[in-house]
């Protein structure tokens, strides 16, 4: 009991003292949240008229596409029914088609013009007999798709390097070494470091959400609750990989290069900055290996979809999964 | 490894604190230390004086506990190093580093928090005279106003004994005064001390024992006083140099 409450003070002071020193820190403080206003701004901005003028047009799982997709100037994605569907209710893609035996099925926004006139193409060219099916949801801009992708990233660089980075400095510098000649624990001294950072991102995220809905009033159709939960959990799962990276390197420019080495894969195949559904599986598959893309689909699933816990469980579950992961080799592996 | 202990001779001898046998350190192929054998007793200031590269630092990690010897054993009142070894021990690092933005109030606060029954932080405070920059980032703090801070650091916690790697290389004539009577006060505290130097005059005016250490090994070993007698040499300097044939640090370098 004593010992849990000594704990807890050492935890507490280390917590303190690192946030301290970020708080301080007015330059790399003030630009966690300038930088993704900024990014936010500037593509709203670039973005701002309508989206790219092909059609459309995602197949679910077929061999024998409609003749149709042949002509120039149509864009296939392939992608399961459900997400199909999805794309289609948010107007991302203009038709759905989905050859079953002789028969094509296929689905429309009843919202969307390109949607009418693919149509209207589709009933022309296809000889085989048609089973229409209909959606509706709103077309989203652009600006309310990669909102939640700007956040994520943002929270990435600052949840990898706030302690990945840093944690190696304080080894680089003979901190740690001095705080080993203290009773100090690796548990206690990497609880706070985790802590300390996950209210600095937490904090940071909401600044930013809060200011740039304001503005731009985005879309957010869900529960806040859940995706503050999403923050969290996602938060942690990628502060604990950046202190798995920082355990034992030894040097600035070489924990600088591992960093990098693991935000680059996100930044490009997490769906920041537009969606990879029409890539091959391979990419995919190494898509759901970063905690990034669990983040970003849920979040984003959360924001336009108003999905519910049960919809969004599985990318909850693999994120407290990275989290366990991290934080158990962090502690094994960690050396002052 | 199996120690003997042999009763000891002679009228009231001091009660050991510390006791080093055989104890080598290697580093792939560096030997930084090369089998010493000393006891420490408790109260007493030990010195270890050599040069650069000596081992010196290597030295006192093993006995703050910091690294484990390759061979040999540390012993702390003829046991192994207790668990808590760590609260009864102050260590004043050859280079540390701090928090960045952190004032030395902050980190006072921090490190006084590690441990149960810290002395209270105005003591420390008065006692190495921090009031003056006792709110500045501590990277903007000068090099003995630092060392102060260092030292408060280390004996936040009344640490029974305190290691000082080099404490005054760097400070100028009256911080290094200053530092040697921070000694005098912590040795009259009843206090055990442990420092490295590579001055002779410092040795010689704070050191109860010494080992003057090369390449790993001692070259001598005994009081200051009585090092200089036994060699008939008027300084350690001297001394040092008919040793080895090297100067330990140039003249001018010596503070005066
Ligand atoms: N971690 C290490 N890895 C490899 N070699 C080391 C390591 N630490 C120390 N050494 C080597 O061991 C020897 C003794 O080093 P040590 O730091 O103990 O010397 P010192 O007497 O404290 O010197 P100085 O007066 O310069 O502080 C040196 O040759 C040093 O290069
Ligand atoms: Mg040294």
């Amino acid at each position: 009991m004593i010992s849990i409450m000594r704990s807890v003070r050492r935890m507490r002071a280390v917590f303190f003292a690192r946030n301290l020193e970020y708080l301080r820190d007015r330059a790399s403080f003030g630009w966690n949240l300038v930088f993704p206003v900024l990014i936010v701004f500037a593509l709203a901005v670039v973005f701002s008229g309508p989206p790219r003028p092909l059609f459309t047009v995602t197949a679910v799982a077929s061999d024998s596409l409609p003749e149709l997709l042949e002509f120039p100037g149509i864009e296939i994605i392939s992608a399961d029914r459900s997400k199909a569907l999805d794309r289609l209710s948010r107007q991302q893609t203009d038709l759905v088609v989905e050859v079953v035996e002789d028969s094509v099925r296929y689905w429309v926004n009843g919202n969307s013009a390109s949607g009418a006139i693919l149509e209207l193409l589709l009933k022309y060219t296809e000889s085989r007999s048609l089973e229409r099916g209909e959606t509706d949801g709103e077309a989203i801009r652009y600006v309310d798709w990669v909102v939640p992708g700007i956040l994520g990233m943002n929270m990435m660089y600052s949840a990898l390097w706030g302690v990945g980075y840093v944690v190696v400095r304080y080894r680089q510098a003979g901190y740690l070494r001095r705080l080993r000649a203290t009773p100090l624990t690796k548990f206690e001294f990497l609880s706070a470091q985790v802590l300390s950072r996950l209210l600095v991102t937490l904090t940071a995220s909401t600044i930013v959400f809060v200011g740039t809905n304001l503005i731009l009033d985005y879309k957010m159709v869900g529960s806040l609750g859940l995706l503050f939960i999403i923050a969290l959990v996602g938060g942690l799962a990628m502060i604990t990989l950046g202190l798995a990276i920082a355990c034992r390197t030894e040097s600035k420019e070489f924990a600088d290069g591992l960093l990098n080495a693991i935000t680059f894969p996100m930044l490009l195949l997490s769906d920041v900055w537009f969606s990879l559904d029409g890539s091959p599986y391979w990419v995919q598959m190494i898509a759901q290996v970063l905690p990034l893309t669990h983040v970003l689909e849920a979040a984003r699933a959360v924001m336009l979809d108003d999905a519910g816990v049960t919809d969004i469980a599985i990318h909850l579950a693999i994120l407290v999964g990275f989290c366990t992961v991290g934080m158990g080799l962090s502690i094994k592996l960690f050396k002052w | 490894m199996v120690t003997v202990l042999l009763p000891k001779i002679g009228p009231v001898m001091p009660e050991v604190i510390l006791s080093v046998t055989g104890l080598e350190k290697s580093y792939d192929k560096v030997i930084a230390v090369a089998g010493l054998d000393f006891d420490i007793a408790k109260g007493e200031c030990f010195g270890l004086l050599g040069p650069n590269g000596a081992g010196k630092s290597t030295t006192l990690a093993m006995l703050e506990g910091m690294e484990d010897p390759t061979r040999g054993t540390v012993q702390y009142y003829g046991g192994p190093l207790p668990s808590d070894y760590q609260t009864r021990v102050g260590i004043q690092f050859q280079a540390t580093a701090l928090q960045d933005f952190l004032t030395p109030f902050d980190n006072l606060k921090l490190f006084s928090s590690f441990y149960d029954d810290p002395i209270p932080m105005d003591h420390l405070i008065d006692q190495f005279r921090l009031q003056e920059f006792l709110h500045r980032d501590s990277r903007r703090l000068s090099g003995g106003q630092r060392q102060r801070l260092l030292l408060a650091l280390a004996l936040v916690h009344n640490p029974e004994i305190v290691f000082l790697d080099e404490p005054t290389t760097g400070l100028d004539p009256r911080s290094r005064r200053d530092l040697w009577d921070v000694v005098s006060a912590l040795k009259a505290d009843g206090r055990t001390l442990i420092l490295t130097t590579h001055y002779m005059e410092e040795a010689e005016i704070l050191c109860d024992e010494l080992v003057i250490l090369s390449h790993g090994k001692a070259l001598l070993q005994g009081p200051p006083k009585q090092l200089i007698a036994d060699a008939g040499v008027s300084d350690l300097d001297t001394l040092f140099l008919s040793l080895t044939g090297e100067t330990l640090v140039k003249t001018q370098e010596v503070m005066k």
